[in-house]
């Protein structure tokens, strides 16, 4: 029994990996059912009697409901109207390869490269002088157009991996296009569409610097509010903080789990295929 | 699009014939495909990105009221002889080589030690548990951390003087806090190194690991001959999209400790964003955005380079 013996501790070190790396997620969530002065005890306290006061009191918190609508109505739409167009480009680019495809792909991949306040800079500028700043509709085609060179990357990888003798076996049967894409792509790169959807929707979920820029009161998302309601009665609000966070770590965690299987193709511009 | 003049005068057949037999030519729908993703890229990024390229040109503050004013190349002169700049630069240097060499290395180990995880009990969760710090937003980090490290009331200060050693202001002290939001980035980004590792270890075919074992290689050889050489392609891929964004670490930095104490923090994109949504100083900040742009394109040419030296490769 020596071999089975190895093999527990092997999985117990594994899980002890896991749990360092989740620890400090789990101390997040753990102070979000403590009181404030729970929270600030020396030495911090491990057991004790869990509140939901501050649960209660986030989901009372006037601003919170609509922060938390703006960041799931923003980046649900952002992205449908994102991977949608990509969609489009991706098929374009895969299966015509018009004159300045590789530049147009470079160019796309690149935008998402630029450091956040270097990117927003002229869009602010931009936003600031056509009076599009903290304007719903100016948020979301922002954050789609942010979301369109990751989609197309990872769509054209996929449909690239489509062989074209379904798309011929369509013409000569005197099928559309539309419907041979319908048809007869979008099934088989289905994984790609979850893989953009889902990844994109991570990426404005949890989405601060635009926000803050070029958004304002009507628009700002939870980690806006976050950000700036750090404070109240001369303190660090940490038991708003935790509970806010635990609410909010919910979806990408949960997609995650969920979605396991095509986490690498979503962490790396669909460049890297595979399961782990 | 079927012309408006000539759509009307057709009959119904006739003009469905005519959209078909439009739709049909070769250069005609590659392009309306394209259509959508282009108009959203010459609005949100050719107009502003020339936009930005023009202003770096020009003497603009955002507060002063005043136009511009055409400075030539004076804005970048400004940068390059600006030592603060270059110091952020460094910094920024210093964090992204730092940062993702740890990572590589700890996300190398890990993920050989998660090689042959297959049978772990409840190993979805685990591995939920192991890559959830990369999905978190990263403002509840950076201001989560601020609490674990706080001095007096923090978890972390409260297990070391359990140890018997005494404690420390990480974020508040200018010698410890770089090294503290490094140590932040490193637990956030190495279960990404991770995942790529494992992911490189997939990629090996199983028959050449027989081979391996049979030819008795040592583990060394093993690493070198079989891994390496399958897996580099995919490992080298990960490094280049951390150092990407390690690059751009803005918003953990930014609720964390906004580049403080002093600049010790401070990386080159809260330098940029100080002096453009605080100073309101556009005509500089655009030249510096300019000369990021230029680093980022160089970046993104070497991760497009790797790719289609992998392609060749046929790996």
């Amino acid at each position: 029994m020596r071999a089975s013996w190895r093999e527990h501790a092997y999985h117990a070190v594994l899980w002890l990996v896991a749990l360092l790396f989740f620890a400090p997620i789990a101390w997040i969530i753990l102070s979000s059912f403590k009181t404030a002065d729970q929270i600030l005890a020396t030495p911090p306290v491990l057991l004790f009697r869990p509140t939901l006061d501050n649960y209660v009191q986030l989901f009372t918190r006037d601003s919170f409901l609509h922060q938390l609508f703006n960041s799931l109505f923003l980046s649900v739409s952002a992205v449908l109207i994102a991977v949608a167009v990509s969609f489009l480009a991706a098929f374009s680019f895969s299966r015509f390869k018009p004159a300045g495809t590789d530049f147009l792909m470079f160019l796309l991949l690149s935008i998402r490269m630029l450091p956040g306040s270097a990117a927003i800079l002229p869009v602010y500028l931009m936003y600031v002088g056509f009076g599009w700043k903290d304007t719903y509709a100016g948020m979301i085609l922002f954050y789609a157009m942010f979301s369109i060179p990751f989609s197309v990357w990872i769509l054209k990888g996929f449909i690239d991996g489509v062989s074209p003798r379904f798309d011929e076996t369509g013409r000569v049967n005197g099928a559309s296009w539309l419907r041979i894409i319908a048809r007869t792509i979008l099934p088989q790169v289905m994984p790609g569409v979850i893989a953009a959807l889902i990844f994109n929707f991570i990426f404005v979920w949890n989405e601060f610097l635009f926000n803050y820029i070029i958004g304002g009161l009507q628009t700002s998302n939870v980690p806006v509010a976050l950000s700036t309601g750090l404070y109240s009665s001369g303190g660090v609000d940490w038991t708003f903080i935790s509970a806010l966070t635990t609410v909010y770590l919910v979806p990408p965690v949960l997609v995650v789990y969920l979605f396991q299987r095509y986490l690498l193709v979503g962490m790396t511009f669909g460049t890297v295929r595979g399961e782990v | 699009m079927p012309s408006e003049a000539t759509a009307p005068r057709l009959p119904a057949p006739a003009l469905a014939g005519g959209i078909a037999r439009f739709l049909g030519r070769p250069t005609v729908l590659p392009g309306l495909l394209l259509i959508p993703v282009l108009a959203f890229f010459i609005v949100w990024n050719t107009i502003p990105t020339l936009w930005l390229l023009g202003l770096s040109f020009y003497r603009f503050s955002l507060t002063s009221g005043r136009a511009p004013i055409y400075a030539g190349l004076l804005n970048f002169q400004n940068i390059l002889n600006d030592s603060g700049v270059w110091l952020d630069l460094s910094r920024t240097l210093l964090f992204v080589v730092s940062g993702v060499g740890i990572q590589t290395v700890l996300g190398v180990a890990l993920g050989l030690l998660f090689w042959n995880s297959g049978r772990l009990p409840g190993r979805r969760v685990a591995l939920t548990m192991l890559f959830a710090p990369m999905v978190l937003t990263p403002v509840a980090s950076g201001t989560f951390w601020r609490l674990i490290y706080d001095p007096t009331f923090g978890v972390l200060n409260a297990i070391l003087r359990g140890l018997g050693l005494s404690g420390a202001n990480f974020l508040g002290d200018s010698s410890t806090a770089f090294a503290a939001v490094l140590v932040v980035d490193v637990w956030m980004w190495t279960p990404f190194m991770v995942l790529m590792t494992m992911a490189a270890l997939a990629s090996v075919p199983k028959a050449e690991l027989e081979a391996a074992e049979i030819d008795q290689l040592s583990w060394m050889q093993r690493m070198r001959l079989v891994l390496l050489h399958h897996g580099k392609y995919i490992l080298m891929l990960g490094i280049l999209l951390r150092t990407i964004d390690s690059f751009k670490t803005m918003d953990l930095i930014y609720n964390m400790t906004f580049g403080g104490p002093g600049t010790t923090t401070q990386l080159v994109a809260i330098t940029l964003y100080r002096r453009a949504f605080e100073a309101f100083n556009m005509g500089w900040s655009s030249a510096l955005a300019v000369i990021l742009l230029l680093i980022s394109i160089a970046f993104t040419a070497t991760f497009i380079f790797v790719l289609h030296w992998r392609e060749k490769a046929g790996a």
